[in-house]
């Protein structure tokens, strides 16, 4: 075949199936156009999961008469003039791709009427090209309606899920905007059903409501970025550890307002929460970066869900600062749930004890960079309960701490410290003992044993399958560290380095820790509970579960009838 | 069962047996204790199945019987009664034992003797004898350094090597090392080498604290039990089976320093610095000093811990070759200063990653090993 230039409705396909990937991806320019055209009120709707009509109404700007034709033409924007302007993009769309990619795979009617226009115009295109064009009574703002998305493009449509599914990416396209854009009143319509309704007053917490439900909303803790750099200015909302999810699509951001997504973002609220979650849970965050259009590049992708940050780690650290410094305001000790409640209970959230400022002498520790995180209050032991828990007395009320647990974190955040100064403690094998391991252990092990050297293990490949250990970590010495090292290998894949590292160093406390069902003296206990005192994330054990629990004098008083 | 026998006997009996009485087990029978007529004489015997320790005591006999009773029951009674006389009788058809001492009277529901375990016996075999004092010296020189970790169950046990008249004891936990050599009261036929559990080794020597005569020492023709007989006294040990690991190699043939220092001072100033060690693993830091013409040399001893303080102490040396530095964990410097009675030490090193090897001064019957560990200087 002769190499030839190829026909515009051809390229045009072609380019659509970048930006128009599937319904959702309609709904997302459709209503981005419509933020861009300063709508304070934006309605979506849907039948049969996107494919036969999309139809996004807004009071925005509108489009004059004149212009309105060329509004589909590929790369004609109003949003964009200059190659100055695209380094400094403010609007959420600017390539001027999203109409015509629309149009080259679906029907599509739009009317639109600008301010001061008397009539409204009304356009209908297909395949491309204006079939029909007239006039037609509106008020300002502008009604495009997309139908049978996909029928010129079979495999496309193929490839579709299920209606069900398809809505669900839609819904949360709107409700991705109505996080981002409080002020502006969303609705959705999936098959004629209301399916999200945000107020538009401008409260985060109220779209909150509408889309993740009173319960999470109720849960949530606000983020003051502004107080730490002005630049970037991280706001937003984030969950308690308590309304934790199993997957990360309760994580939104977005980046002067547009939603993107980012593993650099996830990653530094994930880290902000670490030590907080169980293993397998992730948090539920809203947040919104706002920086100067100059320091962030959205050209990246035609969809523009993707940017890149001009300093990233300027960025990472902004948001893991701004959402621990969160958590670590809010994050008390559990408390025990009441058993009765046949009492009134007091109104308004009731803090748990005053948490007193953090004076820590030691060199931070290097997952926790600079964070202030709480302490607890001094404790007195009054005793051991059924050889596993620690039974103290607090300012306010008891506490039950689960020496495990405590000993866990304990012996967690001195491994990490003695590894960030780089003084982990080892101590020599007499003889050096060979350890066989399975081959898929060995392949984790190959690719790692050096790693482990940081933490005080001396290991050196020995053969087939086999390693020679010279030195271990002088805290689990006289433990079964042998029987350590096979299970982290086993629970360890080959993942990266991050992970491995903490996975380490939280097997290795949870090895030398005291066990449950283990007796423990009054002056083991006061030594613990005093360790657990300084450290700094004393509420949780590294894998996430509690401590300890609290129960208040004000609980006890009421259990008691007492009030 | 029907006889009669004093009290401070019986309570003494039941305190010997008392440290072979199971504490946590799945067989409920092994917390009794047995009581078995023995001729003229009463049988008292516990198990936990890894040691059985049975004890004679005089008794007069009207009418064989045997039972077993709850050994911490029994004892406790025993132990709260005057030192008189005490009547015991067992009604067969209950299985209650009577007890009557002055004007107390109890009765205690037991078990079936059949019901108890077997105690092995072990009558032939690799027979010899031990004098009580070489054997307490012996097994305080070797048994804490014995693991108590049982992820290699070899080292939770101390190898023992019966060769001629010489009896070789090594104990080791993977980090350390300890051996110590003693005579035979009563050469054995042939070479022998078993590993004995160090908590059997350990009540032994509690036994024998209050012995005089030789301990007859018996190992069974396959190496399975060993018996260990006292003056009316038995107690019969299950043996580790595995190899132990070949210990001889794993003593430095050399040194490059090597210092002779006070056992008492060393002591003092490794437990001051084991004060400072506490936070961390304990490591204790030793500088060994050679002194110069007119000034001796010096071990210094010191211990620090970030954000506690730090602690150094010196101790005079006659230091032999060149300044070493060396980390050992205190606890296994304290472990060995402590069983020494010799009054000076000989501390050898080659370099700081090398084990370091302890030499009591004047005898060459015990030496230890010990693996450093590795610190930032």
């Amino acid at each position: 075949m002769p190499i030839r230039v190829l026909d515009p409705q051809v390229v045009a396909r072609i380019a659509a199936g970048e930006v128009v990937e599937r319904p959702a991806s309609v709904v997302k320019e459709l209503v981005e156009n419509s933020l861009d055209a300063g709508s304070s009120q934006i309605s979506v709707e849907v039948r049969g999961g996107g494919v036969s009509l999309i139809r996004v109404t807004d009071n925005g700007a509108g489009i004059p008469p004149g212009e309105v034709g060329l509004a589909f033409d590929r790369y004609a924007t109003s949003k964009v003039e200059n190659l100055d302007d695209l380094e400094s993009i403010s609007s959420l769309g600017f390539r001027g791709e999203a109409l015509p990619s629309i149009t080259a795979v679906a029907q599509i009617d739009m009317i639109t009427c600008a301010a001061g226009d008397k009539a409204g115009t009304y356009l209908d295109l297909r395949d491309g090209a204006i079939a029909n064009r007239g006039s037609q009574g509106r008020s300002q703002g502008t009604t495009v309606t997309v139908r049978n998305l996909f029928r010129k493009i079979p495999a496309r449509l193929k490839f579709l899920k299920s209606v069900a599914t398809e809505n669900g990416h839609i819904a949360n396209v709107v409700s991705q905007y109505a996080l981002a854009f409080p002020e502006i009143k969303f609705s959705l319509f999936l098959d004629e059903r209301m399916a999200l309704r945000t107020p538009g007053n401008g409260r985060l917490i109220d779209s909150i409501v509408e889309v993740y439900g009173a319960e999470v909303a109720e849960n949530m803790i606000e983020l003051r970025g502004e107080a730490v750099a002005p630049s970037p200015r991280v706001a937003g909302m984030v969950g308690l550890p308590k309304v934790s999810r199993s997957g990360r699509g309760y994580l939104s951001f977005f980046v002067n307002r547009r939603w993107v997504n980012s593993r650099l973002l996830a990653r530094a609220v994930e880290e902000a929460y670490h030590g907080l979650l169980m293993v397998g849970k992730h948090p539920v965050a809203i947040i919104n970066i706002s920086l100067p259009a100059q320091e962030v590049d959205v050209n990246i992708h035609p969809t523009k869900s993707e940017v890149k940050f001009g300093n990233e780690r300027a960025v990472f650290s902004a948001v893991h600062r701004a959402v621990r410094q969160a958590l670590a305001e809010q994050i008390t000790v559990p408390r025990v749930e009441e058993i009765a409640v046949a009492y009134e209970s007091p109104s308004g959230p009731t803090q748990a004890f005053p948490l007193p400022a953090q004076v820590h002498p030691a060199s931070p520790a290097p997952w926790a960079p600079e964070v202030p995180t709480s302490s607890l209050p001094v404790l007195r032991v009054l005793g051991q309960l059924g050889n596993s828990y620690i039974i103290a007395e607090g300012p306010d009320g008891l506490y039950l701490i689960d020496q495990h647990a405590a000993h866990e974190r304990v012996q967690f955040e001195k491994i990490e410290q003695q590894r960030s100064r780089r003084e982990i403690e080892v101590q020599g094998l007499l003889e050096p003992m060979t350890l066989e391991v399975s081959p898929r252990q060995e392949a984790v092990l190959r690719s790692h044993y050096q790693d482990l050297a940081e933490f005080g293990f001396a290991i050196e490949p020995f053969g087939d399958r086999t390693f020679l250990v010279r030195a271990v970590p002088a805290l689990i010495y006289n433990k079964d560290w042998a029987g350590m090292l096979r299970e982290l290998l086993d629970s360890l894949s080959e993942g990266d380095k991050g992970d491995w590292a903490e996975g380490v160093a939280a097997s290795m406390a949870c090895h030398s820790a005291v066990r449950a069902g283990q007796t423990l003296t009054d002056v083991e206990m006061r030594e613990l509970v005093r360790q657990l005192e300084q450290a700094a994330a004393p509420h949780t054990c590294p894998h996430g579960r509690p401590t300890m629990i609290h129960l208040s004098s004000e609980q006890l008083k009421r259990e008691f009838g007492r009030t | 069962m029907k006889l009669s026998c004093l009290q401070e006997n019986l309570d003494r009996g039941l305190n010997v047996v008392g440290r072979a009485v199971a504490i946590r087990t799945t067989l409920p029978i092994t917390n009794n204790v047995l009581l078995a007529t023995d001729q003229s004489r009463l049988k008292l015997a516990a198990t936990n199945l890894e040691m059985a320790i049975s004890c004679w005591i005089g008794a007069k006999v009207e009418e064989e019987g045997a039972i077993t009773v709850p050994a911490r029951l029994l004892s406790e009674f025993i132990s709260s009664l005057p030192s008189e006389k005490v009547d015991i009788g067992l009604s067969p058809q209950t299985k209650t034992l009577g007890l009557k001492c002055a004007r107390f009277e109890a009765r205690i529901s037991g078990v079936d003797a059949k019901d108890f375990p077997p105690i092995p016996k072990v009558e032939e075999g690799i027979a010899t004898k031990v004098e009580v004092e070489a054997l307490r010296q012996g097994i305080a020189h070797v048994v804490f350094a014995a693991a108590t970790e049982e992820s290699r169950p070899v080292l939770t046990g101390v190898n023992a090597e019966f060769d001629g008249d010489l009896l070789t004891l090594a104990a080791a936990d993977g980090f350390r090392l300890a051996v110590y050599k003693l005579p035979l009261a009563q050469p054995v036929s042939q070479k022998t080498e078993v590993i004995i559990p160090a908590r059997t080794l350990a009540e032994l020597n509690r036994l024998v604290a209050e012995q005089e005569e030789a301990v007859e020492i018996t190992v069974n023709p396959d190496k399975g039990q060993a018996l260990f007989r006292l003056k009316d006294i038995e107690l019969v040990s299950q043996l580790i089976q595995g190899t132990f690991p070949n210990y001889a190699q794993l003593i430095p043939k050399s040194y490059n320093t090597r210092a002779v220092i006070s056992v008492a001072d060393f002591l003092r100033a490794t437990k001051t610095a084991s004060i400072f060690a506490r936070d961390g693993s304990g490591i204790v830091r030793l500088v060994v000093a050679p002194g110069g013409e007119m000034t001796p040399g010096k071990v210094i001893v010191s211990a620090r811990s970030e954000e506690i303080g730090d602690d150094v102490g010196e101790i005079d040396a006659t230091v032999e070759g060149e300044e070493a530095k060396i980390a050992f964990n205190g606890k296994y410097l304290t472990d060995v200063l402590s069983v020494l009675h010799e009054a000076q030490v000989a501390l050898e090193t080659t370099n700081p990653s090398s084990p370091g090897v302890i030499r009591p001064v004047g005898v060459d019957n015990y030496l230890h090993v010990v693996m450093p560990m590795f610190v930032q200087w």
